[in-house]
């Protein structure tokens, strides 16, 4: 009977130790809010295949994503960004007391390009297309939106199109009409031979109701679709995954094609001041660009890696929406 | 034997409720070293304890990331930025104040919303609403008690409203504040 009692707790004690060793696996993910919706169907595609694994996603502007490691010491493994170009401005730099740099590489896996959001009740929606949008928008009765250029890489993309715009048409008081001229003090472009500089105010407000500058995407959508707005500027890749018609605009302007890289460094945006120590006030156009990392103090890089992988995988085989593979 | 534990366990259920009685009732207090910086045609430096000394105001913070994620609803305190301001001079319509943190953030607010106006507000459902009356604070004690450095204390901007579903934008809500200081434009 002792006996018995002792294999019993032998065997309880062995079943304790072996559910430790399957111990639930976190991984924490800092994404840009573009990539949000694709990463809720691979993510749950990947905790159903890998049942020891959390993947815990925590979204926010691209700048603030990388800022959470880098100003504000927190721990995350992997780092998604709509800009490639933050990792090596932001994370090639020592960390405090520590060896070595917040990471040391990074993977561009996606493009997306900026388009001009809809829907059935926005005004002229049944006369616009791609010749006729920038005349559409600029007219004094359509409500335009874009997102604030100070929060969201989305918003100062939206303001360098729109200036790149005015030269592609030959239409030089372009930017004013459709948006300088809407917001108090006024937002002017600044020409310095074949370069474009767009200088914002301090305090980005609009006057009357033409423009409309809202802190992210979902603000964007959710007043596009109660016709506060008729048109926005948007990613091509949340237009379509949120079921809104969209205007693609040329590549020379949009922001998505390497062929016109040059193009798009002619124009930059001075914010109306730097809001992070981190990074400075000015952002230079470019072909968009996602990009992850495992930062070099990630708790499961090796866990990380695998997760990034199966993302990288589904972002090429296009499974979840999201933006365009590289 | 049963009677003597039946008086060892009524003693300790008496202890313990008298320890319960005893414990004095929760009072937030802050002994953490921290200066806020308020610069305007004058200057000051205000301890954390002094700051807690000035006339406060209590409401709602409830408030929204720029992709959604809603942090609240919770009660904050803490003393209006208007009255902060007018300690060093007060602001002009066309002012403008720059609120920075230990972190290198900063925002910056103009007039009108110091009085808590010109904000977007949302209800539950992230529909935009008219917006109530609201205030900007500089809070020092999130729900009764110290805001904890995790959440953005000692001080840390927050805009309340008297209505606890009322949502708002908080990439304003600056943490860490250490300094406000009046531009003149």
């Amino acid at each position: 009977m002792r006996f018995l009692l002792l294999c019993t707790v032998f065997l309880l004690l062995c079943a304790g130790c072996m559910d430790q060793s399957e111990e639930q696996v976190t991984i924490r993910v800092v994404s840009a809010g573009s990539m949000l919706v694709p990463l809720e169907g691979i993510e749950e595609a990947y905790e159903d295949q890998h049942p020891g694994v959390d993947i815990q996603v925590e979204g926010h502007g691209s700048i603030q994503a990388v800022r959470q490691i880098t100003d504000l010491n927190r721990r995350f493994d992997l780092v998604l960004v709509a800009d490639q170009a933050l990792i090596p401005d932001m994370m090639y730099r020592e960390r405090e007391n520590e060896e070595g740099q917040y990471t040391d590489s990074f993977v561009p896996f996606a493009t997306n390009q900026i388009v001009i959001a809809y829907t059935d009740k926005s005004r002229y929606a049944d006369e616009i297309n791609a010749d006729n949008w920038y005349q559409i928008l600029a007219r004094p009765d359509v409500h335009i939106g874009f997102s604030n250029p100070m929060l969201d890489a989305c918003g100062y993309r939206a303001l360098m199109v729109t200036a790149l715009a005015g030269e592609y048409y030959g239409d030089d008081g372009l930017f004013d009409r459709m948006i300088g001229d809407h917001i108090n003090p006024r937002a002017t472009v600044e020409r310095y031979g074949d370069d474009i500089s767009i200088v914002l105010p301090e305090l980005l407000l609009p006057k009357g109701d033409k423009v409309s500058i809202r802190s992210g995407s979902i603000y964007l959508l959710a007043l596009l679709d109660a016709g506060g707005i008729d048109y926005a500027f948007e990613y091509r890749s949340v237009a379509r995954d949120h079921g809104l018609h969209w205007i693609d605009l040329p590549p020379e302007i949009d922001l998505s094609d390497p062929d016109f890289q040059d193009n798009y460094k002619r124009v930059q945006v001075n914010l109306g001041y730097q809001r992070f120590e981190s990074i400075d006030n000015i952002r230079v156009g470019e072909q968009i660009v996602y990009a992850a990392t495992i930062p070099n103090n990630a708790e499961n890089p090796e866990h990380a890696e695998q997760f990034m992988d199966f993302m990288l995988k589904a972002i090429q085989n296009r499974e979840y929406g999201g933006p365009e593979p590289l | 034997m049963q009677i003597h534990t039946f008086f060892i366990c009524a003693v300790l259920i008496a202890a313990l409720s008298i320890c319960g009685c005893m414990s004095a009732p929760f009072e937030s207090t802050d002994d953490r070293i921290w200066n806020l910086t308020l610069i305007g045609d004058t200057e000051e430096v205000l301890t954390l304890q002094e700051l807690r000394s000035l006339p406060s105001v209590e409401g709602y913070g409830y408030g929204i990331s720029t992709v959604g994620i809603k942090v609240g609803p919770n009660t904050y305190r803490g003393v209006l930025i208007s009255d902060l301001i007018e300690r060093v001079g007060g602001m002009g319509q066309n002012d403008l104040v720059y609120i920075s943190a230990d972190d290198g953030y900063l925002w910056v607010f103009g007039a009108d919303q110091i009085k808590g106006e010109g904000f977007m507000t949302l209800n539950e459902d992230l529909k935009e609403i008219p917006s109530p009356g609201l205030s900007v604070i500089c809070a020092y004690e999130r729900d009764g008690e110290i805001i904890d450095e995790e959440w953005g204390g000692p001080l840390r901007v927050i805009i309340i409203s008297n209505q606890e579903n009322t949502i708002v934008e908080a990439s304003s809500w600056v943490k860490w504040v250490d300094s406000i200081e009046v531009k003149r434009r």
